[in-house]
């Protein structure tokens, strides 16, 4: 059996705009880099066969399930995940105030991975269609809402209906 | 065979309490929604601490096999490895788990961990204790198992035959238990109607609502202290304390409880005492803090799945206007290996005997089986769902038989309006309902006259449309007592939640409560009435995040579950907020040098009715109260803590084992829904076009979050209904344990749903309300009827509740072949 | 969910990585990953090395040909596929077929070389690049050697790629008014499928309308797509008319003996490809020149 030491690499990732240089063995995921060796809970984990987006972050621009890459495939690259939303630590942006508003969460458990998706979505797309927006959600699972108020809350903010936060 | 007492006694009706409406039915943002949305909730699996160790369950591949023997110095060997724990330490250190069943099946030794034999495929076998979880996960893999297979029974019926392989030999039978539920006279019913309509079997099939999130905990054994710490995402704490104790020698003060967030729990987390207790015994053991997060697959296959119920031989007597009298029925319920919840699911279901109807005549012979498959927990809906779901078969079949309305069948045998209270056979009372309104209004949500249009006009597409009904009750709020009826000797009963709103040093408005909340609100709710009764914003009632037992206050059946929150935990809340109010008029009042009926509360202030500038912060109360008593008269300083418990206790009695009647549940909120599908004739793949869903649920006191949790179990019962089962093999394999083979529905799935609502306060509670978020199961029903409404004549009945693809085509085929229906008619 | 120990390496061109591979035994071609890293999460291969290929230039194009053919590299993603405006003018099916692959998470890495070379009877693209007579050009210590579709795919998790070897790219012979029809039976909505069939139909010119040549592709029913032999040469030369087309999906599976599994019975999904082959074919025929 292998030991950790032998499989080690320096990477460079960025992350919520803070640059890090840290060795990863090879075999850890890119959403156990997040949690454990950044601190970062944001991000969730809620299977093991990548199929239910909660894990779900951002990489160079696109919406990825973290725990279907490796940290080292992450070398070079510019990741953000929930954490980089929001002006600061009391702030919620618009999609997360329209969230608030149409009770798109209950128990917050896929919520990160799914108000990523609904920036990524309204950054490429900004006035989605219903179809669009849930075609969209596919790859996050919600076991609590049924995913009615998750699409009213993204309707809300594409027509930008999520207030601002004092 | 019982009657019906003449006299109908029901609870007593309660007071509303005048205060609410300010805040109490409003749909007030979320107060948990910041942190969630920011992703700083604290779930289990991002809790820490030093010295920690990561653990990993080595299971059974095998369904049902002796443990031969188990070698662990391999993986002991491996540096980093903390410690392990096997099946056979665990028989001497663990007495085993309190049995609710009454003997034989009491007699069943249950462990943490299988001790001699695996009884499932899943069965924890051995646990690894390493530094890492990477660590862990490999030493694992050196653990030296034999096992010697054995027969494996996964038929819930045929595993009562003699010949079945027995799981526990200590009870000599794979019956976990048995009795039957007489009410009215259903032999005379059946000798007397005008027609009998017989259905051979129904069966409800394994599913489990599947939180996001695993089970997981952080559980330290401190050595100093002797207290177990358990940090869990269990959603019914007091219950898995009133198992771990025993079984692991431990007074219940010494133990204890906390978690903050909860991703998702639907009943599913709460048989999880078991693994905390394997998991005390390692910290124990490695004098460690120990921490475990399950994987999907372990959580799919080995932690607790929704309740399989096979109804034989059903008879339902039908009088020529359409009445139905009742029905006859033997229900088998397949509770897997151990009976962990279990087997109060034998009893559960007849809160609901006759459902949304009037029927009279009820038997059912119900059996609980044990066979080699994933114990049950209580999943969303527990045991009534099945029994509903059989009702609404019942009522669909019959109009289809004998050529009724499906929609006027209905209305004839609903419970009126008028009726509620309304008793039932076995002396549940149903306390507020209007279930025709909610059919018109889920008729009309789905264009019933317009959706009858296009299914006619769909006649030769090759779609077949069908438009389907489902009835359903979500009873809330349960009087333990009835596990009386299934064991005399168990000693429970009532129910009650526990609420502490106190003033804080200075002036600070804290509510704990005994819930554990996994995303239904609870913060916001109860701040919602608290503000109400103190006179201020919810903003400035801090709800205390979470559960937690030595800071929060509880009682023996605290906990989310059972549709209850709004009725036990804001009953108790409430109670608490008005001790605190009157405390805080009567220091006031002194304060102010007036009548307590000069005062009035309002905006965090205690101030005189007749002129506002006479007013005092609660800050100045309890700054007097806490750091300058001396300045109140004795007497009153006597009187005043700031600081006030209240356990809402439903007035409940115990319900009588020889009858088997008593008043089961508090209230009953109802659901009605509707759906318009289209079946494609090719292939049996279904659509769902449209999709209402109409509830009732008693005073709202958040209506939003109401309408979230019917959205909620909506999902769930679609997904049960159309994509989401457990098959296990001949051998106990079970074929699907992870999310890429269990469909766990995802938003091209779930249809958008139409929502309506009445509202018939519960008179019966302290604020109208009635407990709901279950949701009854009601897609089940509709949809089982919509696709037999689109099926061709001649066809079988819609017979399972899940109905994929390919079980639709075999039923569209069906009526071709011209062979059995599973339905009989004999008619006088 | 937690990996076995095991190497990686990030090669910068086409030949490092195949020396990589060669050097290795137990050596994995590592693309998108939205296969192989389930398959280490489950332990259910020992992989000693992972050779990213990844961010191969090389191996990530879409070139489209005046004629109308197309190369694309193995390492191309589906969303890459889905946006191609040049690949939708010559062979649209490709990026349709991308654009419903599970969800975007797994399109923003997911390959098609990834999914060709997984060879899953349920994989989207196996069927399709049958039945388009693609070409798979194979990278090796020796050079590029070009297999036909046809021949690529062996049957459960097997393909012509052989150790050492990598799938570098797929090339794509003009449509040339030839109409293609892509079914799938799904469990549920871009899930997994249950029977599929892949159509490719050339019409002759002239009324009625008449098929000149006819592909059909079963996908699901056995470890490797199927040619519907039967059903190709019945329609070949015959009415391009739905009693036509239906008389000859009828035949699509006759002998074939597919799996029983948890979504489905091996005799549902013979029936259900005969289905899903009927309506490929009309599709293609009405997408046919």
């Amino acid at each position: 059996m292998a030991t950790e030491g032998s499989a080690v690499h320096a990477i460079e990732v960025t992350v919520n705009g803070v640059p890090h240089s840290v060795a990863v063995p090879a075999r850890r995921l890119l959403v156990h880099f997040i949690r454990e060796t950044l601190g970062l809970r944001g991000t969730h984990i809620g299977c093991d066969t990548g199929n239910c987006g909660a894990c779900s972050v951002i990489c160079d621009g696109q919406l990825i399930k973290s725990c279907m890459m490796l940290a080292v495939q992450a070398d070079g690259c510019e990741v953000e995940t929930i954490e980089s939303l929001g002006d600061g630590p009391d702030g919620l942006d618009p999609i997360q105030e329209a969230f608030k508003e149409h009770h798109g969460l209950q128990c917050g458990y896929c919520t990160p991975g799914i108000v990523l998706n609904a920036k990524t979505l309204l950054a490429e797309n900004p006035h989605p269609s219903e179809a669009e927006i849930r075609r969209a959600l596919k790859g996050n699972i919600c076991r609590c809402t049924g995913y009615v108020n998750i699409v009213a809350s993204i309707e809300a903010a594409a027509a930008g209906a999520g207030s601002v936060t004092p | 065979m019982s009657t019906p007492t003449g006299e109908t006694t029901h609870y007593p009706e309660v007071e509303q309490s005048e205060r609410l409406g300010a805040w109490s039915g409003k749909s007030v943002p979320r107060k948990e929604d910041k942190r969630l949305l920011k992703g700083q909730g604290a779930f289990v699996d991002d809790l820490w601490m030093h010295r920690q160790g990561h653990v990993h369950f080595v299971r059974s591949p095998y369904a049902h096999a002796r443990i031969v023997s188990v070698d662990v110095a391999r993986c002991e060997a491996q540096p980093g490895v903390y410690a392990t724990l096997t099946g056979e330490e665990v028989g001497v250190l663990q007495q085993p788990f309190f049995q609710m069943a009454p003997e034989p099946a009491g007699l069943m030794k249950d462990y943490c961990m299988a001790v001699g034999k695996a009884r499932y495929m899943g069965e924890p076998v051995v646990a690894v204790l390493a530094e890492s979880a990477e660590l862990a996960r490999d030493a694992a893999a050196l653990v030296e198992v034999v096992y010697e297979p054995l027969e494996v029974v996964v038929d819930g019926i045929a595993t009562i035959e003699p010949q079945a392989p027995l799981l526990h030999e200590e009870i000599g039978s794979n019956v976990a238990w048995h009795g039957v539920f007489d009410y009215g006279d259903v032999d005379w019913a059946l000798e007397n109607a005008d027609h009998v309509v017989r259905i051979d079997r129904l069966h409800f099939h394994r599913f489990s609502s599947t939180p996001l999130e695993t089970t997981g905990a952080l559980v330290n054994w401190d050595p100093g202290t002797g207290v177990v710490e358990f940090r869990s995402n269990n959603q019914m704490p007091m219950f898995a304390a009133m198992f771990i104790g025993p079984a692991i020698g431990l007074g219940i003060d010494h133990m204890q409880f906390s978690s903050q967030d909860i991703g998702g729990g639907f009943g599913i987390k709460i048989t999880s005492y078991t693994y905390l207790t394997a998991l005390a015994l390692l910290s124990r053991k490695a004098g460690r803090p120990v921490k475990w997060s399950e994987s999907r697959w372990e959580h799919l296959a080995a932690s607790a799945h929704g309740n399989e119920r096979t109804f034989l031989d059903v008879e339902v007597p039908v009088m020529s206007d359409g009445t139905i009298l009742g029905f006859k029925v033997r229900a088998f319920d397949d509770a897997g290996a151990y009976l962990r919840y279990e087997p109060l699911g034998a009893v559960i279901w007849s809160q609901v005997v006759p459902g949304n109807y009037r029927f009279k005549h009820v038997r059912v012979d119900y059996t609980e089986t044990l066979t080699n498959k994933c114990p049950v927990g209580p999943n969303r809906g527990y045991s009534r769902l099945q029994h509903l779901w059989l009702i609404e078969r019942i009522v669909d079949v019959v109009a289809k038989e004998l050529g009724f309305d499906r929609v006027e069948l209905r209305k004839l045998n609903y419970v009126q309006p008028e009726e509620f209270p309304y008793e039932t056979p076995n002396g549940c009372i149903y306390d507020s309902g209007d279930y025709p309104a909610m059919l018109d209004l889920a008729l009309e949500l789905i264009d019933y006259e317009g959706a009858r249009k296009r299914q006619l006009a769909s006649a030769g597409s090759g779609k077949r449309i069908g438009i389907g009904i489902g009835s359903t009750l979500d009873s809330g709020t349960n009087n333990f007592g009835q596990s009386r009826i299934i064991n005399s000797a168990l000693p429970f009963s009532g129910n009650g939640e526990a609420a502490v709103v106190r003033l804080d040093l200075y002036g600070e408005i804290t509510v704990t409560i005994g819930t554990s909340p996994q995303g239904q609100g609870h913060e916001t709710t109860a701040a919602q009435v608290t503000a109400d009764i103190l006179g201020c914003n919810p903003d400035l009632v801090h709800v205390v995040a979470g559960y937690n037992k030595a800071a929060n206050t509880y009682v023996g059946f605290s906990g989310t579950y059972a549709s209850q929150f709004a009725v036990t935990g804001l009953g108790a809340v409430m109670g608490a907020a008005e001790r605190l109010r009157g405390e805080i008029v009567k220091v006031g009042a002194c304060m102010l040098g007036a009548e307590e009926s000069d005062i009035e509360l309002a905006d965090g202030f205690v101030r005189l009715a007749a002129n506002h500038e006479a007013a005092i912060p609660f800050i100045g109360i309890a700054a007097t109260v806490f750091a300058n008593v001396a300045e109140l008269p004795g007497e009153l300083a006597d009187s005043v803590t700031l600081n006030c418990r209240y356990v809402y206790r439903p007035p409940f009695t115990v319900p009588d084992h020889e009858t088997k009647r008593g008043k089961l549940t508090l209230t009953y909120a109802s659901q009605v829904h509707a759906a318009v599908v289209e079946i494609d004739e090719e292939t049996g793949q279904v659509t769902i076009l449209d999709y209402a869903a109409v509830d009732e649920c008693g005073r709202k006191v958040n209506p939003k979050i109401v309408e979230g949790q019917v959205h909620g179990a909506t999902g769930h019962g679609i997904g049960a209904a159309l994509y989401e089962t457990f098959e296990y093999d001949a051998d106990g394999q079970l074929l699907n344990s992870t999310f890429a083979d269990y469909h766990a529905v995802t938003s091209l799935d779930v249809p958008h749903i139409a929502t309506g609502e009445i509202e018939c306060p519960s008179p019966f509670t302290p604020n109208g309300a009635k407990g709901m978020g279950e949701g009854g199961g009601a897609p089940l029903s509709t949809i089982a009827s919509a696709i037999e409404d689109a099926l061709p004549q001649g066809a079988h009945i819609v017979y399972d509740t899940h109905n994929n693809s390919e079980r639709v085509y075999e039923l569209l085929r069906s009526a071709a072949a011209a062979g059995p229906r599973g339905v009989e008619v004999i008619s006088r | 969910m937690l990996l076995a120990a095991t190497e990686y390496v990030r090669p910068a061109s086409l030949e490092e990585a195949l020396a990589a591979l060669a050097g290795t035994a137990g050596a994995r071609v590592l693309a998108g990953g939205q296969t192989l890293i389930n398959v280490l999460k489950h332990r259910a291969a020992a992989v000693e090395l992972l050779v990213d290929i990844s961010r191969l230039e090389e191996l990530r194009f879409i070139e489209v040909a005046s004629d109308g053919s197309a190369r694309i590299g193995a390492a191309t993603t589906y969303l890459e596929l889905e946006r191609s405006a040049p690949l939708r003018a010559v062979a649209p099916t490709i990026g349709e077929v991308a654009a419903g692959t599970v969800d975007r998470q797994v399109r923003a890495r997911g390959t098609i070389g990834g999914n060709a070379c997984f060879a899953d009877p349920a994989s989207n693209y196996p069927p399709l690049l049958f039945a388009l007579e693609a070409s798979m050009e194979i990278a090796g210590p020796a050079g590029t050697r070009s297999v036909p579709a046809g021949e690529f795919f062996l049957g459960l998790y097997r393909t012509a790629v052989g150790a050492g070897e990598l799938l570098r790219s797929i090339t794509l012979p003009p449509l040339d008014g030839a109409g293609v029809g892509y079914r799938s039976l799904q469990l549920a909505a871009d899930s997994w499928s249950i029977a599929r069939a892949v159509a490719w139909v050339r019409c002759a010119a002239g009324e009625p309308r008449t098929i000149e040549a006819a592909r059909v592709v079963l996908g699901c029913v056995a470890g490797a797509p199927v040619r519907a032999s039967a059903t190709e040469a019945l329609l070949s030369g015959g009415a391009a008319s739905e009693e036509a087309v239906s008389a000859a999906a009828s035949l699509a599976s006759e002998g074939l003996e597919p799996p029983s599994d948890v979504h489905a019975s091996g005799s549902y999904r013979r029936e259900m490809a005969a289905v899903m082959a009927k309506r490929a074919l009309l599709d293609a025929i009405g997408g046919a020149a």
